[in-house]
């Protein structure tokens, strides 16, 4: 196990006061939750930020760790010190955290499970909701389906210590579900205790990206090319939908920005989403001298002036 | 049927009382009240008893949970901070057609 240096993580010094730590983290959190950053792989990075600061913000684990610490540098090999926590009484509580389960092996080490979690005093009680989210492809949520998941969640073994457990589980995808929908899985959570229930599990539902599809709650958004001469004359094109090819009619005089809906052809439901097609129309270059001649013969038969301000 | 299946609902079909949507987010319910009394969330229903929530508003219930916990901000605060993130990721959705179409010109 690797020593973690809080300060560090904070850009802080060893001897940064309270308000220094809530400054340094919260100018952090903007920069890195995976809610807010625009960076990659924020959600790693936040973590570290969040558990350094669930320490320094804390006066008893601050201390704690502060008489320990001084001697580790970050990344060292880290073994604490036999009955380094002597001494210290924690309050097993924390203000607003008690979502706070991803902690790293070296917070589980120094604070262990009982700072992390609340004691239930209730003998029977519920287990714990979980939640996850799932990728799908868009084409399940037309059809609907079976579908294998794996999930990893972080059980304590019999020695207490910190493991991921993977499960799997055959979830059927209702047809008609969207991305940012949630299924609930009732009794599929954390176990209760005694006589409790087990708690749900949540799945939020997203779709995997997709080259041509684009989806907006239950319509589906998609691009069609045209050479200018099928968006000027009109046409009868083929293109491939969620559901299949269909033969799709361009209105002459089509351009660039133009959408054309097809109702009821988005993600089936009591009120079924529609297909947008939304046309650009793309310049082929003139390259050959046939080619250059076609354009020639263009500018001459339209008096054309894009830059003139139409009244 | 399969018996191996996992039953399930979908959330919108279903909804969530305000004692599940608690037991979903694990925060307390004086919070839950608050986020609704500031427009956070937007259940049917008059009264706390009565209310049940969508699965959108479990999705904003949890982004507030994150919000109130990782930023300590105040209620006001998150509601603002969920309007502009829903802004964005629309915004982001436009802009990500448009790119792609201007590849192609």
């Amino acid at each position: 196990m690797k020593f973690k240096d809080y300060y560090k993580v904070l850009g802080l010094s060893n001897n940064a006061t309270a308000e220094e730590v809530k400054q340094a983290y919260r100018k952090l959190a903007r920069k890195y939750h995976p809610d807010v950053s625009k960076e990659t792989n924020s959600e790693e990075h936040f973590k570290e930020i969040r558990e350094a600061y669930e320490v320094l913000k804390d006066p008893e684990k601050k201390v704690a760790y502060d008489t320990m610490g001084s001697q580790w540098k970050e990344g060292q090999d880290f073994t604490p010190p036999p009955n380094w926590d002597a001494g210290y009484e924690f309050t097993g509580t924390y203000s607003g955290a008690e979502n706070f389960t991803e902690a790293s092996e070296f917070f589980e080490t120094l604070f262990g499970r009982r700072a992390n979690h609340k004691q239930r005093s209730n003998v029977h009680s519920r287990g714990q909701d979980h939640h996850a989210k799932v990728l799908i492809d868009l084409v399940e949520a037309y059809q609907g389906g079976n579908r294998t998941i794996a999930l990893k969640m972080p059980t304590l073994n019999s020695q207490g210590q910190v493991v991921l457990q993977e499960r799997k589980l055959e979830i059927s995808i209702p047809k008609g579900i969207y991305a940012g929908q949630h299924l609930r899985l009732t009794g599929q959570g954390g176990p209760g205790s005694g006589n409790g229930q087990a708690g749900d599990l949540f799945l939020e539902i997203a779709f995997n990206p997709h080259p041509l599809f684009k989806s907006d709650g239950r319509d589906i958004y998609m691009s069609l090319f045209l050479a200018p001469w099928e968006a000027a004359l009109g046409t009868t094109v083929e293109t491939s939908t969620p559901t299949g090819a269909i033969k799709l009619n361009i209105p002459s005089n089509s351009v660039t920005g133009n959408k054309l809906r097809l109702k009821g052809r988005g993600i089936p439901g009591t009120e079924p989403g529609d297909l947008y097609v939304l046309l650009t129309v793309v310049l082929p270059p003139a390259v050959t001298d046939s080619e250059k001649e076609a354009y020639r013969l263009m500018s001459e038969a339209f008096k054309f002036n894009p830059r003139e301000i139409k009244g | 049927m399969n018996k191996n299946l996992a039953p399930n609902s979908v959330v919108e079909d279903t909804y969530l009382t305000i004692v599940e949507l608690t037991q979903a987010t694990q925060i307390e319910v004086t919070h839950i009240v608050t986020w609704v009394r500031e427009g956070i969330l937007e259940p049917a229903g008059e009264n706390p008893e009565q209310w049940v929530f969508s699965g959108e508003s479990l999705r904003r219930a949890k982004l507030a949970c994150k919000l109130f916990r990782d930023f300590e901000i105040n209620p006001s605060g998150i509601a603002l901070a969920i309007d502009l993130l829903n802004e964005i990721t629309s915004l982001r959705k436009q802009l990500s057609l448009h790119q792609e179409n201007l590849k192609h010109r």
